[in-house]
């Protein structure tokens, strides 16, 4: 793994509520309630969580199209939360999106050549001949075909419009890439062709993605680091292996046991399991969560695994471990 | 819902504000004042002068308006310099012919409105919605004026159906003579006029029950089995009817202030029809009251709309 | 994955002939009023009008046609060598007709210009923008929406020196960018969330990159029609005006003041000739103009639902 290139400190995006007769801000929802983690320089960095939870917020703060309220996002040593400083460091060139929907991201009056073409136009100096060549290029790279450039996104299915999508995103070469969900919107048999471009574009040029996604099977066999969001706040963090392996926060199992399983063999007992799972995630919800019912700050359990904890602490988290492996 | 009302009426406020003071800079910049028409021109000019200094016409500007609307929060709306009465008696007279006309019509538009919009979209793309479309189309497309110069050229003058002028018969009497008389004259002008406004909300009901027709929550109760009947009238109908109640406002206040045209026409004698006579006679007292009296019209209209438009708001009823 | 070789670019360049087509472009809209035949008719109808009114004034001078030549006064259909007639001045009413129709023609086109520029610019700057830019916009729409349109342009006809058409042109259009404003804000309003402005963003472009090369383009279609329509309404509103008497000054012959003649119950009854042809007109013109924005209107609704 290489070294960090991008650190999310204490990020909030926060938008008010107004009510009363004076139009006064009475409350705020708090979408992004204060998240930390960083991203390493090639790397794959999950971000999970269900609708609502505030992934896709964090995601388009980080790439700058939302407006953050508190917090810093760190890169090369500036504070990019600040539009001014991104558009001095043409941030955009080396952190770039890839959308949800494929449709709605493309203007429909557009050429795919000028969609294409759009970031390389804007942050780099090329002739119209190397543009051109370029863009050739990077459709090679998605696999798709030359006389793409001359059509309209509505005459390409879905799939082909999200790989047109990735070949934007990386026009320009970016550091890291934030994909929102970038495969919820596809049949499954199209997710995994769009999936392998992604992951041989990322050894290629060694570029770093956030994954957002609530997919936790599709999360799995993408990133080696991940966090789980809950509410707007990070419920656990850490290596992959760590979090399957041994997940410790009560919604973290929750998602775990969520996952689909092909083993008819074993139905039953994977729905006992399940619902023992939901049954524990109801009994204990107000120990894991805060008077008001917002997620506890992170703690460190091992180097690579950070989970919120109750009070209590550590120490009464491993206890329930250990109870919990003795009775298995 | 009382909230919504009381920061609407808070916002008027600022507007008639400014209204008030654009009605006043318009006044200044028309000719003549109370006393033209009314001093023997060979008085001597230092004489004048000193009769209009006297009278406030050198005052400062704000002081003047300060006066101006001072004098309409007691209802003096001015002396007439043409006519010599006061502006208000001139302008009640003719206030009650508007009115009435524009009740007769407003009524008759819904009248014809309604059933219009329920049938085209009850009936969507067959022989009768096309018929309401063009029938819309027409109506729309077609400046009011000609269409009531021909609506009067046909049913007045050459089928002498109806009368071509005044809003009542000289030689009417006694209560109901007076009535009859009076509804017989305004009600060629009323159906015309009328004709011309349905437009709008037939496009409106017509597009509600269309996109209503095809809601999930049709489709369940359907699936429910509740008749097609009750489908329509309970569901669709109550869904599509509500938001044209809203219009009302706008409806009223767009014919009181748009009478000018009919008025002229029919040669009757309202609002309107002062209007261009006062313009024609360059009284510029009375016209300044008219154009405040348009203009407060509409906010209040507004207001109605925005106020009905919250009642029926289901979503803020249940607030 | 092998590069791609001169020669194969090239060979794409080439392929220039199997270019696709846009969504709701220019070109489709035009197909579809060829399609549907009433409204080729209307158009045909308009292009005739049109070489009838401008190409017919072409031969005409103003002083000609407004010159008082009471001898001539108050001659029937076709007498005395003129078609329709003439008026109580002697003026022959189809000379009237021919440039009163290019001007109420010309100065509904020259409204809707102002009212569609001036709108669009508003409305783009408010929709885009939002927040405190937008607020301020929209009180001064709400505001001059208020305000009583024609009493006002009417004393301020009476009111202004040095009135002519221009002024006339000014004064309408003054009311009328409120509106188109409101409809393309609201345009605007729907596009700015959309995922491509965002994406754009992304991209690094500019909003007011943004706003003209890629909002901007999806609201042609709804430009033209709007053009059209806006376009028989002004004609509307100045020929109301003529017909009571204050719209283009009395010098300049407009079908509004033809058909104020209709005014007097004598005309109405003894001298049609003055009055009626000027109806017909106008009535084909508002017709034929509306129903040509309306069917444009139809195949852009349905083209919306395709995509």
């Amino acid at each position: 793994m290489g070294k960090e290139i991008i650190q999310i400190k204490d990020l909030k995006v926060y938008y008010p509520i107004r009510s009363g007769f004076w139009n006064r801000i009475t409350d705020y929802v708090r979408a992004v309630d204060g998240v930390n983690f960083s991203i390493n320089e090639g790397e794959t960095y999950g971000l999970i969580g269900e609708s609502g939870s505030g992934k896709s917020t964090t995601g388009k703060a980080i790439v700058g199209i939302e407006k953050v309220t508190g917090g810093q996002i760190m890169y090369k040593g500036v504070d990019i939360t600040k539009a001014s400083n991104r558009k001095k460091l043409n941030y955009n060139k080396d952190v770039q999106m890839i959308f949800q929907d494929s449709m709605s991201s493309m203007n429909p009056r557009k050429r795919i050549e000028d969609i294409i073409a759009e970031p390389i136009r804007n942050f780099e100096n090329l002739t119209t001949d190397q543009e051109r060549d370029r863009v050739q290029e990077l459709l090679d790279i998605v696999g798709m075909p030359s006389d793409a450039i001359y059509k309209y996104p509505h005459e390409f299915s879905g799939g082909q419009r999200q790989r047109i999508g990735v070949a934007r995103a990386v026009a320009t070469n970016p550091k890291l890439i934030i994909a929102d969900e970038p495969t919820s919107a596809l049949d499954l048999s199209v997710q995994a062709q769009v999936l392998n471009f992604m992951k041989h574009i990322q050894q290629q040029y060694n570029i770093a993605y956030l994954f957002i996604s609530h997919d936790l099977g599709v999360v799995k066999h993408m990133s080696e680091n991940l966090a789980i969001m809950h509410r707007g706040r990070l419920v656990e963090l850490g290596s992959r292996d760590e979090i399957y392996k041994h997940p410790m926060h009560i919604y973290t199992k929750r998602l775990l046991s969520a996952i689909p399983q092909v083993d008819v063999a074993n139905r039953e007992a994977h729905k006992a399991e399940r619902e023992r799972v939901e049954h524990e995630f109801l009994e204990n919800q107000s120990k894991w969560y805060d008077a008001d019912g917002r997620v506890f700050p992170l703690q460190e359990v091992t180097p690579n695994h950070l989970v919120a904890l109750p009070e209590g602490g550590i120490r009464a988290a491993i206890q329930e471990e250990q109870n919990e492996k003795e009775s298995d | 819902m009382w909230k919504t009302v009381l920061r609407r009426l808070l916002i008027m406020i600022p507007q008639l504000i400014i209204l008030s003071m654009l009605v006043f800079l318009l006044a200044k910049m028309m000719p003549g004042d109370p006393f033209t028409g009314a001093i023997n021109p060979n008085t001597d000019p230092k004489q004048i002068e000193a009769l209009k200094r006297a009278a406030g016409l050198y005052d400062p500007w704000y002081i003047q308006y300060g006066r101006w609307v001072g004098n309409l929060f007691h209802g003096d709306l001015g002396t007439s310099y043409i006519q010599h009465v006061s502006v208000s008696s001139l302008i009640w007279d003719r206030a009650v012919n508007t009115f009435w006309l524009s009740l007769l019509t407003t009524i008759i538009t819904y009248a014809i409105a309604i059933p219009l919009g329920i049938t085209a979209g009850r009936h969507q793309d067959e022989w009768q919605d096309t018929a309401v479309q063009v029938f819309n189309y027409i109506t729309f497309a077609i400046p009011g004026f000609v269409f009531y110069i021909l609506g009067l050229w046909l049913f007045g003058f050459t089928l002498g159906w109806f009368p071509i002028s005044g809003s009542v018969s000289a030689s009417a009497s006694g209560f109901w003579g007076v009535l009859g008389s009076r509804l017989y004259h305004m009600i060629l002008p009323a159906i015309l006029y009328a004709l011309i406004t349905t437009t709008g909300t037939v496009q409106y009901l017509r597009t509600g029950i269309v996109d209503n027709k095809v809601e999930d929550y049709v489709r369940t109760a359907r699936s429910k089995g509740v008749p097609e009947n009750v489908v329509f009238n309970k569901h669709i109908l109550r869904n599509s009817l509500l938001p044209i109640a809203a219009f009302l406002g706008n409806t009223i206040t767009g014919l009181l202030g748009g009478s000018m045209i009919i008025e002229t026409v029919f040669s009757y004698p309202g609002m309107g029809k002062l209007f261009m006579d006062s313009i024609g006679q360059r009284d510029y007292t009375t016209l300044t009251a008219l154009i405040l009296i348009f203009g407060i019209l509409t906010l209040v209209g507004n207001l109605l709309s925005d106020i009905i438009m919250s009642i029926i708001d289901p979503r803020i009823r249940i607030q | 994955m092998a590069k791609k070789t001169k020669k194969q670019n090239d060979a794409v360049k080439d392929d220039q002939t199997k270019v696709s087509l846009p969504p709701s472009g220019f070109k489709v809209i035009v197909r579809e009023i060829v399609k549907d035949k009433v409204a080729l008719a209307a158009f045909i109808l308009i292009v005739l009008i049109l070489i009838f009114t401008f190409g017919g004034s072409l031969f005409l001078s103003k002083s000609s046609v407004s010159e008082i030549n009471i001898v001539e006064s108050y001659y029937g259909w076709g007498q005395n060598g003129h078609l329709f007639g003439t008026d109580d001045g002697g003026r022959d009413i189809l000379n009237m007709l021919i440039m009163g129709g290019r001007n109420s023609i010309l100065i509904g086109i020259s409204v809707t210009v102002i009212t569609e520029l001036v709108g669009l610019v508003v409305g783009l700057v408010a929709g885009y923008y939002g927040g405190l830019i937008d607020s301020i916009i929209m009180r001064i729409v709400d505001f001059i929406q208020i305000l009583p349109r024609f009493p006002i342009i009417i004393v301020l006809t009476t009111v202004l020196s040095h009135y002519n058409a221009v002024t006339l042109v000014w004064l309408i259009a003054m009311f009328g960018w409120t509106v188109t404003a409101r409809y393309f804000r609201s345009f605007v309003l729907s596009q700015r969330e959309r995922d491509y402005v965002l994406a754009s963003k992304t991209s690094g472009s500019s909003d007011l990159k943004i706003m003209f090369r890629e909002v901007l383009p999806n609201i042609t279609s709804m430009i033209i029609i709007d053009v059209v329509l806006s376009i028989a309404g002004n004609i509307g509103v100045e020929t109301s005006l003529s017909f009571l008497g204050y719209g283009l000054p009395p010098t300049t012959p407009s079908l509004g003041s033809l058909i104020a003649f209709a005014n007097d119950p004598v005309n109405v009854i003894n001298r049609p000739w003055l009055w009626l042809p000027a109806t017909i007109l106008l009535l084909i013109i508002s017709l034929s103009v509306n129903y040509v924005g309306r069917a444009l209107q139809r195949a852009g609704d349905a083209r919306q639902r395709e995509n």
